[in-house]
């Protein structure tokens, strides 16, 4: 085909035309939320159970038109621009845990949900978790979808090997403090040639920060990550580094595969949610793993919320909506669909969550979560826990990868810490 | 003078074409500007605006969500004393460097090479363009089990003749060999076949006369090939500054660790942590909006200095 001018000053000009009319068209007439029938809910690829989703879209189908929508890559700023630019809101919207703190300082731009009642459905909720979505001037801004209680996954047969406790019910109880932990790790290191019961000591310091009720910043934000109950967490981890229990496979890599199968690995603390990848990775381990508490104490990590934006027209539907895809029934379907372990407690004694998992042994996992899951200590996460916590993150890094010395990297890790905190407006 | 006759008067500009009248100046050329002007449009809204904006960001305080708060220039003096960004230009310009210099030797023996082959020509030139293509992000997860320590293919031929094995991921030095390594593969195949369209443009009489003075292939390469590629030289040479401090997806892939532990630290000491994935940090972990763009026009500082490095050489090379 031949373009003549006149064509190709016409083409530039429509292009123009429709460029200059659709700027206008985003500055104007922009759908700020639902209107009418249609109601807008952000989740991301197994934020929430599909079959619940589908469920709860035949339902509510007279009064609303539910469009859930999965956003892919960088949930988080892709909910703050669209929030921030006030065009294509979604109505309700789910927020991860970890990002949680950075959303309540911000609880304006949310439907405070006690105004719908939220208030009476309280008692269902794992009070811990219902807690971190309640923003700091008291308003309820998320309503819990699932949480993360951290568990010991391991391998009986290695741990029978070394002379260990190796029934579940053992483990929990021989292997319930610390201390019991770290001693069963030298002797797993002794009896078992190269074999470390655990993978870095990062996550020794992880866990242990989640077992306490203070992270780094408090409510007054003011600095606490140099006081006494981060000191101990940071101990415990170079203690564990001190007496050679972590190995220096770099997680991820053929390596740590290969050690997990062959039983080098046969320890790993970490959420509930993790089941679900050990199952994925290691699908030839079938059979040959348990569960059994985290030792030092239940911790948690990860799980998310559910929440009404301002832009939401109708939010006593919206809510609605969220309470019965999050009721006990709901969130044991999640469990079993995404692994969402369930904020409600009710759940636990169901039926279909308490049937033995032939990953594990046939074992009933649930007797292990359950408990865990109640037990939670309540911590104040504060928006500036992140920046803060990472200095300290980075340093128990090096000491555990690199061997570097533990008190200089406490030194570097205080010291860039006062640092940011300074920067950030937060006192010291 | 005002009673001027009027038949003395210029003819009526009748003859004259109405788009050739000086007067009317640019705006005659209207049509043409509307034609071109949907890029510059799109570029004003998508590019421009933005930019403008990130200026003004780096002024304030903002979590990306709440009100924003003005913080006059604290974010820059915050920047110039912030000893992680210093780290982060020192490791990509040491990443750029250990990939670069390799890169170029080996693009353009490579090169060389094509050149003076016959056979499967156009087969070598796909394959040498192939790593370009591929996504980033599957090849660094390819290079994770390359580089890992006990069953990584670095460390079996290294154990293979008699070496010791290096936790290549686990040390500053092995983590920035292993990003570098990564971009040279990806790298020196396009950088090749750009070397060779510069060879081909070399005249084959040269060569020729070359031979006849009794050159050989060393000195041929020194004395005709090697100046006469100088421009092509110093184009891929910017070309792998502007992609060599842009490095992001590499480290961020290669080094990404636990769930516990934020994907943008580069691993221990944060020996892979680029200028771009700490501005990545900054904003997005840390939910420091202002701060972050305040780093990106740091980053961008780095990038107009080396820029003006590249602009020196050529001009050097015209005043020759």
């Amino acid at each position: 085909m031949r373009l003549s001018r006149r064509g190709l000053l016409r083409a530039g000009l429509a292009g123009t035309a429709a460029t200059a009319l659709g700027g206008l068209a985003s500055g104007c007439a922009v759908p700020n939320g639902s209107t009418g029938r249609n109601m807008v809910l952000w989740y991301w690829s197994g934020g929430l159970s599909d079959t619940v989703v589908k469920k709860a879209k035949a339902r509510y189908d007279d009064a609303v038109d539910l469009d859930a929508i999965q956003i892919g890559g960088y949930y988080r700023s892709k909910l703050i621009t669209t929030m921030t630019g006030q065009a294509h809101v979604p109505d309700i919207a789910g927020l991860k845990g970890e990002d949680m703190a950075s959303y309540l300082p911000n609880a304006d731009q949310f439907v405070d949900l006690r105004t719908l009642g939220a208030e009476k459905l309280k008692s269902q909720y794992l009070d811990w978790k219902w807690q971190q979505g309640v923003a700091p001037d008291g308003s309820l801004v998320g309503f819990p979808i699932d949480v993360g209680p951290v568990v010991q996954f391991y391998q009986p047969a290695v741990y029978e090997k070394a002379g260990l406790a190796h029934e579940p019910k053992d483990v929990s109880k021989e292997m319930g403090t610390w201390e019991q932990f770290f001693a069963a790790g030298e002797q797993l290191k002794k009896r078992v040639r190269g074999a470390f019961i655990l993978t870095d000591i990062t996550s020794v310091f992880e866990m242990s920060i989640g077992q306490g009720t203070e992270r780094f910043v408090n409510r007054d934000k003011h600095f606490i990550g140099d006081q006494e109950h981060v000191r101990v967490c940071w101990d415990r981890a170079v203690e564990a580094k001190r007496r050679g229990l972590a190995s220096s496979i770099v997680t991820g890599t053929p390596d740590s595969i290969s050690a997990t199968e062959s039983g080098k690995l046969p320890s790993q603390l970490n959420a509930s949610w993790n089941a679900g990848d050990l199952k994925l990775q290691y699908p030839k381990t079938k059979g040959r793993w348990r569960v059994a508490n985290c030792p030092g104490g239940p911790s948690n990590v990860g799980g998310s919320f559910l929440a009404i934006t301002k832009a939401c027209r109708e939010p006593e539907k919206a809510f609605e909506i969220i309470t019965w895809l999050l009721g006990p029934d709901n969130q044991a379907q999640g469990f079993i669909d995404a692994g969402l372990f369930p904020s409600t407690p009710a759940s636990y004694e169901m039926r279909k969550l308490r049937e033995s998992d032939p990953f594990f042994g046939d074992q009933i996992t649930m007797d292990v979560y359950g408990p865990a899951a109640e037990k939670i200590p309540v911590a104040f996460n504060s928006p500036y826990d992140v920046a803060l916590g990472q200095p300290i993150r980075d340093e128990i890094k090096n000491v555990g990868v690199l061997g570097k010395n533990p008190e200089n990297a406490w030194k570097d890790a205080m010291s860039k810490c006062r640092r940011i905190a300074d920067h950030l407006g937060v006192s010291t | 003078m005002a009673t001027a006759p009027l038949v003395e008067r210029p003819p009526a500009p009748v003859a004259e074409p109405p788009a050739y009248r000086p007067k009317k100046g640019v705006l005659s050329y209207w049509r043409l500007y509307a034609a071109i002007s949907p890029f510059y449009l799109l570029f004003l809204a998508f590019g421009l605006i933005p930019v403008g904006f990130s200026l003004y960001l780096s002024f304030h305080r903002w979590d990306g969500l709440g009100s924003m708060e003005y913080a006059g220039l604290s974010q820059y003096r915050y920047l110039l004393t912030d000893t992680d960004f210093w780290s982060s230009i020192g490791n990509t310009l040491i990443i750029w460097a250990l990939a670069t210099f390799p890169m170029i030797f080996l693009a353009m023996i490579t090169a060389v090479m094509l050149n003076s082959a016959v056979r499967f020509k156009n087969v070598y030139r796909f394959a040498y363009f192939l790593p370009n293509v591929t996504s980033v992000v599957a090849v660094a997860i390819i290079f994770g089990s390359v580089f890992s320590t006990n069953f990584g293919l670095v460390n079996a031929l290294l154990q293979a003749v008699g070496l010791d094995q290096i936790a290549w991921l686990n040390t500053p030095w092995g983590i920035k060999v292993a990003i570098a390594t990564l971009m040279t593969w990806q790298w020196t195949g396009y950088n090749a076949i750009i070397f060779l369209a510069g060879l081909q443009t070399i005249p084959g009489e040269l060569y020729e006369a070359a031979r006849m003075d009794g050159a050989g292939p060393v000195q041929t390469f020194f004395r005709i090939t090697l100046p006469l590629m100088r421009p092509v030289l110093l184009f891929v040479l910017v070309i792998s500054t502007v992609t060599g401090l842009q490095s992001f997806s590499e480290p961020q892939v290669l080094l990404q660790s636990t769930a516990n532990e934020s994907t943008f630290s580069g691993g221990p000491d944060h020996a892979g942590r680029t200028m771009v994935l700490y501005f990545f940090q900054q904003t997005f972990d840390n939910n420091d909006f202002g701060y972050g763009a305040a780093v990106a026009w740091g980053i961008f500082l780095v990038v107009v200095i080396f820029s003006i490095i590249n602009w020196r050489l050529v001009q050097r090379r015209g005043e020759d």
